[in-house]
């Protein structure tokens, strides 16, 4: 959820930077396209190399080095998806990271980090290491920091990283994209501390994590459609964190999702205790679920609580799936933030307590979820791997990504079939 | 991941943290007794605690609380009208503080030594002043509270002394009280604190308490003492009264022990780090666990999961001796400071939720008050609140 060794790591770069001048600034370079390891040996000198604009093709191999894109509207592209892999080794904190506006990481493969596989972020210290013995609970400055502008994650598999696959904070204008995670510690994806953050995220899998997808205090124009968060011990969350700017969290569209099954023992264990859930939301406000399939989660298909003194208010769900399922809908919200306003249509049933849905428009009562024996983690770096994944077509000569995002016509977005994108996800495939 | 580099909340939350140890020293180098000598007629008397500036002593100052305390919880005579009499018991009450700490007195023939005494007010005479002032608010109902007794938690008035020497402390609460016409003493407690440099001391349950406080003028500033208007250098005051059950959990192995506070006993966080580092609230194992374990107390505490301001923590240990059942009336007297109240409650109630410490702990007296700002000669204790 947090950030802390982010500024650890653009302090070294701005060091870098004084010693280097190119390395993380976004000037230096001049070619429109670098070939990795045709050119230079390593991505971090490829970005060096490359103008703004430009595009870093990686051969496949294994790179054991971490990136920092601090360049505008670079591409890091690999040449094929499952051959091209940045390796933490299992003690580096970061795969690829983005700093800077119109950054494209596309088609590889980023594994074994300690925190991050792929990250795009606005947090980052132009004035140097002044803050590197204060990375802790980073209140996001949105004044200080503005969030990064326009990206892409597309075609990227994040396995076994130590908190998060693919994560995106202090951002807006963005996708993710038809990528995979597993193994994550924290969550497989994560999108998390923006305002009006116009950011899709579409068509990825999610398997093996302690949660598949998490959202913390990202609000208003996420648009969450078409991905597969299953397999995992959560399967998705929106929940609201006073450890982190933008409390609390709203307005997501939630819409064509299949999010089933999450009780995946041979993974990280989630650090609460997680379990069998579907959807949690924690202190979430006004989110808009449409026609989601969410299913065979054990404890419960949508749990809701409150974060603190924030309530899990307005959420409404339409024509969702919710069956086969511990329970269709849970509330254990504490007295002091009563959830209120949560809506589903048609109603759902069981629920916890059994009159939880009788009237949706105001106060709604509390249970308690029995409690249940949660099996011990795997390390992050033992989780199985993942099947093959498809790499992405060329895609030709592009412009710079646009400066908003284009989001699919939703009204066109059916209840996914039970078995989305199940040919990606190795939990579907029975070789758990 | 238990190689990431060191986390600095204070920094984070504060902004600050370098100039801890230099504010602190520089506090206990300036201090004087107020108006009169220093010394005393006996050699070891400790060196005096200022009582006049912008706020009351004992609660930041000395930064080193002193090792002894009583603190007394009164109600007001008079009925709810807290008109005249109030304004003039609170001024009686601070002059006589003034003359107790300004050198040997009747009731201090040695003199007043390290003696400190801050006084606030309750939600009751707040509220009947003005419903709007700062803690004017009783504080909700937290786990356990249906079993404190009638009258321990609902006090009008707070007198906190502190000293090094146990024996000053009640010659000198009973001279404050008396300057409050009608006031009688509803509950009063004296505590004890082990050995320890600022605010950290041993607690009764074997660990270190008042480890990450705020420290220094600016940390104090940001999060302890009300800033703006006439109550500025006033701060919000809880007490609570936890009787502990150290018996149980001393029976608990030592790991499991360092598991419900999330430190070693000498201080250490199970996230790493000295005796005196802040816990690391993301460090994980390879499977996935919280290194400072989900339902420990220190992650529960920790003020950022609800934004509030970093307490200041003063609390003492107390002993009363066994009750009928045989079990010890023993425990803690919580202390805490901050620039409002919700600091406290929204703390508390997510403790309740979550703090695998709070099962020995029962609650037997809670209050919430107002210690007003600082006072002399020429501005009487309280005056603020009618300005």
């Amino acid at each position: 959820m947090l950030s802390r060794p982010l500024t650890a790591l653009l302090a070294a770069c701005a060091l870098v930077a004084v010693l280097a001048t190119t390395a993380c600034g976004g000037s230096g370079g001049d070619r429109s396209l670098v070939h990795v390891p045709g050119d230079v040996a390593t991505i971090t000198k490829a970005v060096d190399r490359v103008a703004p604009g430009g595009t870093v093709l990686i051969a496949p191999g294994v790179y054991d080095e971490q990136v920092v894109v601090g360049k505008r509207d670079v591409t890091i592209r690999g040449e094929d998806r499952d051959a091209v892999v940045v390796d933490g080794g299992g003690r580096r904190p970061y795969g690829v990271v983005a700093t800077a506006d119109g950054v494209r990481i596309e088609n590889l493969t980023v594994r074994r980090t300690t925190f991050y596989g792929v990250l795009v972020t606005g947090l980052h210290d132009e004035n140097g290491p002044s803050a590197h013995d204060g990375q802790g609970y980073t209140h996001l400055d949105p004044d200080k920091f503005p969030p990064v502008q326009r990206f892409s994650i597309d075609h990227v598999t994040a396995t076994d990283n130590g908190l998060y696959g693919i994560y995106a904070f202090d951002a807006n204008h963005g996708v993710i994209r038809d990528s995979y995670a597993s193994g994550s510690a924290d969550s497989g994806f994560y999108v998390g501390q923006c305002r009006s953050c116009d950011i899709l995220v579409q068509g990825n899998v999610a398997e093996r994590n302690a949660v598949g997808f998490e959202n913390a205090n990202a609000s208003d124009s996420v648009v969450i459609v078409g991905n597969r968060f299953s397999g995992n011990r959560v399967g998705m969350t929106l929940i609201s964190n006073y450890q982190e700017a933008f409390t609390p969290q709203r307005a997501n569209t939630v819409v064509g999702n299949l999010v089933s099954d999450n009780q995946q023992a041979d993974t990280p264990e989630q650090a609460t205790g997680g379990w069998g859930i579907g959807l949690g939301i924690s202190g979430g406000q006004d989110n808009v679920l449409l026609r989601n399939r969410i299913t065979g989660n054990v404890r419960a298909g949508v749990l809701l609580a409150n974060t603190e003194d924030l309530a899990a208010t307005g959420n409404t769900f339409t024509d969702d799936v919710l069956t086969g399922n511990g329970v269709a809908v849970a509330n254990v919200s504490a007295a002091r933030a009563p959830a209120s306003g949560n809506c589903v249509t048609p109603a759902a049933a069981p629920t916890l307590p059994a009159d939880l849905l009788a009237d949706c428009h105001g106060t709604q009562p509390t249970g308690t979820l029995p409690a249940v024996d949660v099996p011990a983690g795997t390390s992050f770096l033992e989780v199985a791997a993942p099947p093959a994944q498809p790499s992405m077509p060329d895609p030709g000569e592009r412009g710079p990504l646009p400066a908003t995002v284009t989001m699919p016509d939703l009204d066109t977005i059916p209840v996914p079939a039970a078995d989305l994108l199940a040919d990606l996800a190795g939990t579907a495939q029975g070789s758990s | 991941m238990s190689d990431t580099p060191g986390i600095s909340r204070r920094a984070l939350l504060l902004g600050t943290g370098g100039v801890v140890a230099a504010a602190a020293v520089a506090a206990v180098g300036t201090a004087v007794t107020q108006g009169g000598p220093t010394t005393s007629t006996t050699t070891d008397r400790a060196p005096g605690v200022r009582a006049t500036g912008r706020t009351q002593a004992g609660v930041a100052r000395p930064a080193t609380p002193q090792r002894q305390a009583l603190h007394a919880v009164l109600r007001l005579g008079g009925g709810a009208d807290p008109g005249p009499d109030l304004r003039s018991g609170l001024a009686a009450a601070g002059a006589t503080i003034l003359r107790l700490v300004s050198g040997p007195s009747d009731e201090l023939p040695d003199g007043p030594g390290d003696l400190t005494i801050h006084v606030g007010l309750g939600p009751g005479p707040l509220a009947a002043i003005d419903p709007t002032l700062p803690a004017a608010t009783a504080m909700p109902r937290f786990a356990g509270d249906d079993g404190i007794p009638a009258g321990r938690d609902d006090g009008d008035v707070l007198v906190a002394l502190a000293s090094s020497d146990g024996t000053a402390l009640r010659p000198a609460l009973d001279a404050v009280v008396a300057s409050l016409p009608g006031a009688t003493t509803l509950w009063a407690e004296h505590g004890f604190r082990g050995p320890g440099q600022g605010t950290i001391a041993r607690n009764p349950l074997g660990y270190h308490d008042g480890i990450i406080v705020p420290e220094g003028d600016d940390e104090l500033d940001e999060n302890v003492w009300l800033a703006h208007g006439p109550l500025a250098g006033a701060t919000v005051c809880v007490l609570r009264r936890l009787r502990l059950d150290r018996t149980r959990f001393a029976a608990l192995a030592e790991g499991e022990r360092d598991r419900v506070i999330g430190r070693h006993a000498d201080g250490r966080p199970l996230s790493g780090g000295g005796p005196t580092a802040e816990v690391d609230l993301q460090a994980k194992t390879p499977e996935g666990a919280y290194l400072t374990p989900a339902r420990s107390h220190a992650r529960a505490a920790h003020p950022s999961f609800t934004g509030s301001a970093l307490m200041l923590r003063r609390g003492y240990a107390f002993d009363r001796g066994p009750l009928a059942d045989g079990t010890a009336d023993a425990g803690l007297l919580f202390v805490c400071f901050a620039h409002d109240l919700e600091t406290f409650v929204r703390t508390q109630l997510r403790l309740d939720e979550t703090d695998d410490l709070m099962p020995f702990t029962t609650p037997t007296a809670s209050g919430s008050f107002l210690v007003l700002p600082g006072f002399d000669a020429a501005h009487p204790l309280g005056h603020q609140l009618w300005a």
